[in-house]
Order: C-alpha cells, then sequence, then structure tokens
C-alpha cells in the first residue's frame, strides 16, 4: 500500500466517521461542528486527487461561509443549542435499507462501471486552466448558476423584507 | 412620558435575551446593574438596578454633629468631592445665616472650578474608553493628575478632600500655589485642542454618537435632569448663573448648550465647559482678594430650628442638600438630592431602540458616580 | 536548500530506511521552526505593541523585566499564564471548551506555510498561494464561535455572533482586493507574485486594493477599529470571556500570530515581498512586515471602536463596491495593454 493510499483511507475514515457523528450527534451545535470536520475531509481527499483549487474553495465556502452561517443560524435561536435533538423516528428502517441500496449501486458502479479517464493535466496549471475552461467551453452554464444564485439572493432579501414589515 | 416596564429575567422567551449587564462589568462605571433586554444585540428594554453601594449616608448624617458630615459628603460624588463639601456647607451656612470672608469665597470658586475640569477630564477618559479609544483616557488622566497634585498642595489629599468648612476655609493657600495653579492653566489649555484632535474631529467618533440617546427637552424637564444632560438638549440652565450661590454672579463665563440632546450634544457641552470653567479660574485667580478665610463661626454649631434647602451646580447638575434643624447640634433630617440618581432615572426612556454598544455610549453620556446614585 | 535536503534523503535511503521517515523528520523540524518563530515574533509583538501604546499614551510601558525596557516582559506573562489554574466554567461544553483555542491556532499556524520569508525560505510555495491563505483564514471564525458557544456565557454568544458576521463581510472584500494583485501578477503562488514585483511594488497601481486590503484585513483580525467582536466596554471580552490560563493564552497567540500572516501576506502581495537593496531579503521582509504591523497598532490606539451596524455598512456598501471596482478598472487596463 502506497503512502498516498494510506493517507486516503485515513481521510476516507476521517470523513465518514465525521458524517456519521454529524446525523449522530444528539448537540445540535455538535453536529455542526462535526460538518465543519467532514468539509475538511473532502477537502483533503481533493488534495490528494491533485485538485488543490477545488479544496481551498471547497474549505472557503463551506466552512467559511455555510457552516458559519449554519451555527449563525443555530445560535440566535438559543434553546435550540442547549436541548438534545431526537435523531430517531419510527422511519429509521425504511431509511436504512434506502440507504443501503443507494450505497450498493454507487459501490457496484464505481467498481464495475467506470473506466480510467485520461491522464489529468499538471496541477500547477489547473487552477489556470479551470479558470479559462469557465470563461470560454463553459461560460453558459456558468452565467446560468450566476442567473440562479442572484434569483435566490433576491428572493432572500423579498423574504426578508416581508419580515420587518409585519412587526 | 413613556412607562417602562421593570426587565426580569423569568419573561425571557425564545426571540428575546436577557442580558445581565453588571454589577461587574467595565462599563456600569461602578457597581451599577442593568437589566437589557435583547432583540439580537438591539436592546428594547433597559431597567437600572442600583443599592449596591448604598451606605445610609443621609442616616449617618443625622446621627453626626454638623462638622463631622463634611467627611461624609466626600464619599457621595468622590470624583467631585471638593463641589459636595461646597454644597453641604452652603447649606448649613444659609441655615445658620452665617457670612464667609471674601477670600474664602474665591478660594472655594477656585477649587471647585478645578474640580469641575477634573471631574469631566475623568468622564472625558472614561466615555472614551467606553467607545474603545483607551489613549483618550491616558491623557485625562495625565492632566487630572496635575490638579489632584494642586489639591494635594492646598488640602493635603488626592480624593476625598474635607476641605470645606462651614464658615470658611480651614486653610490658606500655600505660598506656591498661586505661580502653580496659573502654570497649570497655562498648560492646561493647549491640551484641550490635543483632545479635540484625538476625540471631537474623530469621524469615528462623530459617527459613533451622533444622533445617540435623543433627550427631548420635554422629557429632560418631566425627569428633573440637570446639568450637562438638561444643557444638552438645549436648555439653557445652569445653578452658577440662575441661581447664583457664593460669587459666581461676579465671573464671566458661557453656558454652552446642545440643540438636539443626544450623545454628542452631551459631550460637547462638557467638553466647553472645561473651557468655561478655565476662565472663571482665571478670574478667580485675577480677583483673589487678602484676607481672612474663616468667619466668625460659634465653637457649637447649633442652627436655628428650621429648613434650608440649598443646591449647587456640581459637574454631574443640580446637587441639593436639604437640612431640617430641630436647634439641635445634629440634624434633625438630612437628605442629598444627587444629581447623578435623578439623571439615570430617564435610562430606560432613552436606551431602548439602541444597540448594546449605544446603550453602553448613552449610559456613559449620563456620567454617573455610582457613590452619589446609591449614597 | 533542495541539495540539501536531497543528500538528507539519500543518505537516508541508502541505510535502507523507508523514504517517508526522512520527509517526517524534516516535516517536523520545519513545524517546530515555524511554531518557533511564531512564539519568539508574538512576544516581541506584545512587548512592542504595549510600548508603542505606552508611548502613544505619555508613559514608558514595561520597564523593569530583564533589564532594558522590560523586554522579558513577554516571557513573564507567558509563563505565568503557563502556571495558572485552568478553570473552565461549570457550565462549559468541556470538549468543545478545550478544542476552540485548538483550532483557532491551527488556522493560525496553517497560514504560515505559504508565508515566502525569502526566495527560498517558503515552506510550500502552493499554486493556489494565496487562495489557501483565505481558506484557511476562515477556520478561525469556527473557533471563535466554537469558544463563544461552549463557554455558556451570553456575552461570549454575542461575541462569537459578531465574529462570524464580521468575517463573513469582511471575508468578500478582502478576496476582491486582492484579486487585482493576482490578475496583474497572472498567478496565485506567493513566489511568482514577488517575482512580478521585480519593476514595481503592487502598493503603486494597486493603491485602492492596498488601502482595502490593510482594512478588511485589521477587521479580520478583530483589532480595533474593528475589535467589535471582543469590545471590551460592551462585551466584557467577548468570545473569550471564560477563558484563563494557557487556553488564553493560545487565544491571544492566535490573535498575533494572525497579524503577523495578514501583514506578511500584505507585504507579499503589495510591497514587493523580500525585495530591496543591500540587506539580506529576510530581513527586508520582516521590516516590511512589521513596518504594516506597526501601522495597526498605531490605528489601535488613536481611533475608537466602530458600531456593529457601521461595521456592516462600511464593509457591503464602501469597501466592497470599492474593490469592485478596482478589480474592474484593473481587467480594464491590463485588456487595454494586452
Amino acid at each position: 500500500m502506497t503512502v498516498t493510499q494510506t493517507v486516503f483511507f485515513l481521510m476516507a475514515a476521517l470523513t465518514t466517521g465525521a458524517a456519521l457523528l454529524v446525523v449522530l450527534a444528539k448537540n445540535i451545535v455538535h453536529c455542526a461542528i462535526a460538518l465543519v470536520l467532514t468539509f475538511f475531509g473532502v477537502a483533503a481527499l481533493y488534495v490528494l486527487l491533485d485538485a488543490e483549487f477545488l479544496a481551498a474553495v471547497q474549505v472557503l465556502l463551506y466552512v467559511g461561509g455555510i457552516t458559519i452561517l449554519l451555527l449563525f443560524a443555530i445560535m440566535l435561536t438559543s434553546r435550540i443549542s442547549a436541548r438534545g435533538v431526537k435523531i430517531m423516528n419510527e422511519q429509521v428502517g425504511m431509511s436504512a435499507l434506502v440507504v443501503f441500496a443507494i450505497f450498493a449501486l454507487i459501490a457496484f458502479a464505481s467498481l464495475k462501471g467506470f473506466a480510467v479517464v485520461g491522464s489529468l493535466p499538471p496541477s500547477s496549471y489547473a487552477t489556470a486552466s479551470l479558470g479559462r475552461l469557465l470563461l470560454t467551453t463553459y461560460v453558459l452554464p456558468f452565467e446560468a448558476v450566476s442567473i440562479l444564485l442572484l434569483a435566490a439572493m433576491v428572493g432572500a432579501i423579498i423574504l426578508a423584507r416581508r419580515e420587518r414589515e409585519k412587526d | 412620558m413613556n412607562q417602562t416596564d421593570v426587565i426580569e429575567p423569568i419573561h425571557e422567551t425564545m426571540e428575546e435575551m436577557y442580558v445581565n449587564m453588571g454589577p461587574q462589568h467595565p462599563s456600569t462605571h461602578g457597581v451599577l446593574r442593568l437589566m437589557l433586554k435583547l432583540d439580537g444585540e438591539v436592546v428594547t428594554g433597559v431597567t437600572p438596578y442600583i443599592g449596591y453601594l448604598h451606605r445610609c449616608h443621609e442616616k449617618i448624617g443625622e446621627n453626626r454633629i454638623y462638622t463631622q458630615v463634611i467627611p461624609y459628603t466626600d464619599r457621595l460624588d468622590y470624583l467631585a468631592s471638593m463641589y459636595n463639601n461646597f454644597g453641604y456647607v452652603l447649606t448649613v451656612e444659609r441655615l445658620m445665616g452665617l457670612q464667609v470672608p471674601e477670600r474664602a469665597e474665591y478660594m472655594r470658586v477656585i477649587l471647585a472650578e478645578l474640580q469641575r475640569i477634573a471631574s469631566h477630564l475623568i468622564w472625558m477618559g472614561t466615555f472614551g474608553l467606553d467607545l474603545g479609544n483607551f489613549t483618550i483616557f491616558m491623557y485625562c488622566f495625565r492632566e487630572r493628575e496635575k490638579i489632584l497634585d494642586l489639591f494635594e498642595s492646598v488640602s493635603g489629599q488626592r480624593l476625598n478632600y474635607s476641605f470645606y468648612r462651614i464658615g470658611g476655609m480651614p486653610l490658606d493657600f500655600p505660598e506656591s500655589f498661586l505661580t502653580e495653579c496659573k502654570a497649570f492653566l497655562e498648560w492646561f489649555k493647549p491640551r484641550l485642542p490635543e483632545y479635540d484632535a484625538v476625540m471631537t474631529d474623530n469621524i469615528i467618533f462623530q459617527k459613533r454618537v451622533q444622533g445617540l440617546g435623543k433627550l427631548d427637552q420635554k422629557t429632560a424637564i418631566d425627569y428633573a435632569i440637570s446639568g450637562p444632560m438638561l444643557r444638552g438638549s438645549g436648555i439653557k440652565w445652569d445653578l452658577r448663573r440662575n441661581d447664583p450661590y457664593s460669587i459666581y454672579d461676579r465671573f464671566e463665563f458661557e453656558i454652552p448648550v446642545g440643540s438636539t440632546g443626544d450623545v454628542w450634544d452631551r459631550y460637547m457641552v462638557r467638553r466647553q465647559e472645561m473651557d468655561e470653567s478655565v476662565k472663571i479660574v482665571e478670574q478667580a485667580l485675577r480677583d483673589l482678594p487678602p484676607g481672612e478665610i474663616m468667619g466668625k463661626v460659634p465653637k457649637k454649631l447649633r442652627p436655628p430650628a428650621g429648613d434650608m434647602y440649598s443646591r449647587v451646580e456640581s459637574p454631574r447638575g443640580e446637587l441639593g442638600f436639604y437640612i431640617v434643624s430641630d436647634g439641635s447640634e445634629k440634624a434633625y433630617r438630612y437628605k442629598v438630592r444627587s444629581p447623578a440618581f435623578v439623571n439615570l432615572s430617564v435610562l430606560p426612556v432613552i436606551g431602548p431602540g439602541h444597540l448594546v454598544a449605544d446603550m453602553v455610549a448613552i449610559l456613559g453620556s449620563i456620567d454617573i458616580v455610582l457613590g452619589e446614585v446609591d449614597r | 536548500m533542495s541539495t540539501l535536503l536531497e543528500g538528507f534523503y539519500s543518505a537516508f535511503a541508502a541505510l535502507g530506511v523507508p523514504w517517508i521517515v526522512p520527509r517526517l523528520i524534516v516535516m517536523l523540524v520545519v513545524a517546530s521552526l515555524v511554531i518557533v518563530f511564531i512564539s519568539v515574533s508574538v512576544m516581541f509583538m506584545i512587548w512592542w505593541e504595549r510600548k508603542i501604546s505606552a508611548h502613544i499614551q505619555v508613559r514608558y510601558g514595561p520597564m523593569r523585566v530583564g533589564g532594558w525596557h522590560g523586554w522579558a516582559q513577554s516571557i513573564a506573562d507567558g509563563i505565568k499564564l503557563l502556571i495558572k489554574e485552568d478553570v473552565i466554567p461549570a457550565g462549559a461544553d468541556r470538549l468543545v471548551f478545550a478544542l476552540a483555542p485548538m483550532v483557532v491556532f491551527a488556522a493560525a499556524l496553517a497560514a504560515y506555510v505559504i508565508i515566502p520569508f525569502g526566495p527560498n525560505l517558503i515552506v510550500r510555495d502552493l499554486n493556489i498561494g494565496v487562495l489557501f491563505y483565505i481558506s484557511i483564514s476562515s477556520l478561525t471564525v469556527v473557533g471563535i464561535v466554537m469558544a463563544g458557544w461552549s463557554s455558556n456565557n451570553k456575552y461570549s454568544v454575542l461575541g462569537a455572533l459578531r465574529s462570524a458576521a464580521q468575517a463573513v463581510s469582511y471575508e468578500v472584500p478582502l478576496v476582491v482586493s486582492i484579486l487585482g494583485v493576482i490578475m496583474t501578477a497572472g498567478s496565485l503562488s506567493m513566489i511568482q507574485i514577488v517575482e512580478a514585483q521585480q519593476r514595481i511594488w503592487f502598493v503603486i497601481p494597486q493603491f485602492a486594493g492596498f488601502l482595502i486590503y490593510l482594512t478588511a484585513a485589521l477587521a479580520e483580525c478583530n483589532r480595533l477599529p474593528f475589535d467589535i467582536p471582543e469590545a471590551e466596554s460592551e462585551l466584557v471580552a467577548g468570545f473569550h470571556v471564560e477563558y484563563s490560563g494557557m487556553r488564553f493564552a493560545i487565544f491571544f497567540l492566535a490573535e498575533y500570530a494572525n497579524m503577523f500572516t495578514v501583514a506578511a501576506i500584505a507585504t507579499t502581495l503589495f510591497l514587493g515581498g523580500w525585495r530591496g537593496p543591500l540587506l539580506p531579503p529576510w530581513l527586508w521582509f520582516l521590516i516590511k512586515t512589521y513596518f504594516i504591523i506597526f501601522v495597526m497598532m498605531w490605528l489601535r490606539w488613536t481611533l475608537a471602536r466602530l458600531r456593529v451596524d457601521q461595521l456592516m455598512n462600511l464593509g457591503w456598501k464602501v469597501l466592497l463596491p470599492l474593490a469592485f471596482l478596482n478589480m474592474g478598472i484593473t481587467g480594464l487596463v491590463l485588456v487595454l495593454r494586452g
């Protein structure tokens, strides 16, 4: 087993463990902190794939942005964080079945389905080529995504405004 | 008049957070406790809880002979002890109909106005501290230190002077005092523009205090606000001018007033009052006559039966003393009307609707001294 | 440097040791060197800040410990903090409470990976360079929020909330302000950005970007006039109000380490990094960095604190549009020049 593989399995274990903690921890703030760890694990996996840019963006957006906002929301509703949350209900059997089915599907697909893709571009050019691709070949989806985000932002602002008018 | 509900933590809900500010908090200027009702960071209600420094001052005053009360008055507003002495001895003198020698009157005014500068300096420094500017605090304390040195050379004390006596002053100025005091004023005058550079002209400071904690004239009068807070609201009311005591009618000085009654106006009033106090001290030093410093006072003070309320313009506002005498050596009833206590009572009206940070600035602009609030 | 390393590796390979061992040794040595550098630098900065503040406030500052101008004051303080009792409040979430300072410090430490002290004095010249710093620095906020929440104190929760809001709003202008530099240099790598400043320091063409960066950076490391998360007069000490002893010292260490990082990045991006005549590169780098730190301290001891809403307004309504404008103009100039 090479070093890369060792590191990969360590990181994979960390990511999965942290992800399990996210759904199983009783305290919702602990869940959020475990989520940070999960995102970091994913970022580490990106690094192993030589996608440093993606890893940095993953940390920046998911840890620095999304989790912070999550924690923000949790702490603003002060009583939630103190109380434990219920983590099981009557649908647990059903969901376990679905989860295992999906897991089996993905495992089968990764073992059998995909052929090896062509060689990767050297990592030092990854950022530049990614930028070039975003602004040439994929400019249309890129713009479509930004319009989607803009719409979401406008929607959020309208929702927030309406709240204020009520009181 | 707004009626404000008393805020108790037991009413806490999901949306509102109750924060206990003080009695141990860097910005409550002593042992004041504020109960804040917060919606996020916005203060929706505030109730001051006082009494952590209560010392039964008034009851003590009824169980000591008149002279013995003077040291207790020092501890009222411990940042302006001279003024407390002043107000108290003035009341007893009026009650007894005593005449105070000319020179003593001038000495009283000089010390009192120096005390006003010292008190405003402390206020300015701690106000800067409230807003996160630490440097002005050090500057102000440097100047106050010089005033305290002057007071020490006169009275031997640096904080609780007990220097005024019923009927006059106990000691004359030491020989060096006049030159030292003049030297101090010459040194102090160029310092004031320095404060302006650090505080008044600073855009961050201006933006922080302008438009905060507005106190309109009607509310100010309804709540019996006095001192710089009242003048900040635009009412030209200064007891030194409107109800002159001692020899204040002999001096020329301006009464700075604000216009909108916000924190900025209160700041500017106090800042300009320092200029005016310097003027008064200069005039008093110039006119200081020679002569006696202690009037003819009987050995045992037995004021005639009756009552007397007399007030002085302390750095914080109208400091009143009410004494009922039954003709004995001790007061029958002794009551202090402390400006800080009365001014603090308006906080639940002007506080809500601001952010926590502004709450600190508003509280700072009221300029409370807990020794006086609780007595 | 690299030949030395190769020699070190091959010596181990000749002994038949697995190739991971010498590399681990090198990593450990480098990491320890960085930590030692941080500690010494932070101790110096604390002493220096006390001296600067003292001289701004017409006093002397520490004068006793160690003899000459109290140079050993920080060491004494550090020892005091180390041997203090470790207090954890009864209502605190013990695990998160203990983890929080480590998270904050880890974030501060990780940022040192990309600081180029000299042409070869860089731990790792990542090709995502600046982006690495930006992403890793966002971890600090997680630590601060953890600390604020786990202390189970309303003041610290308020401080943590403020900190989170502040970090989210100031990260955006910070990132956009350095885009101008990245566009001009055409690279994210710290070494290449310094190389690109051979003719002219970026502070001249990118002056607006420099000012925006400096302002946003002050907010990023919670320094006055943006020290709202710990605002002493309002929130007592904000998120670390319940921390004492060594845990508090770690927060303190991380704060000053962050200050150094921010200044070092400013030096690299705008002030030509290690470039300068006569003196060795590392010395130039330190001089420039400490100059920026000095400016930050100078601001701290002269200005008052902003209010929360003013801070947000400044970030979103002034800095961000300006940063975008700066980016747009830079792009236009670059395109017109070809």
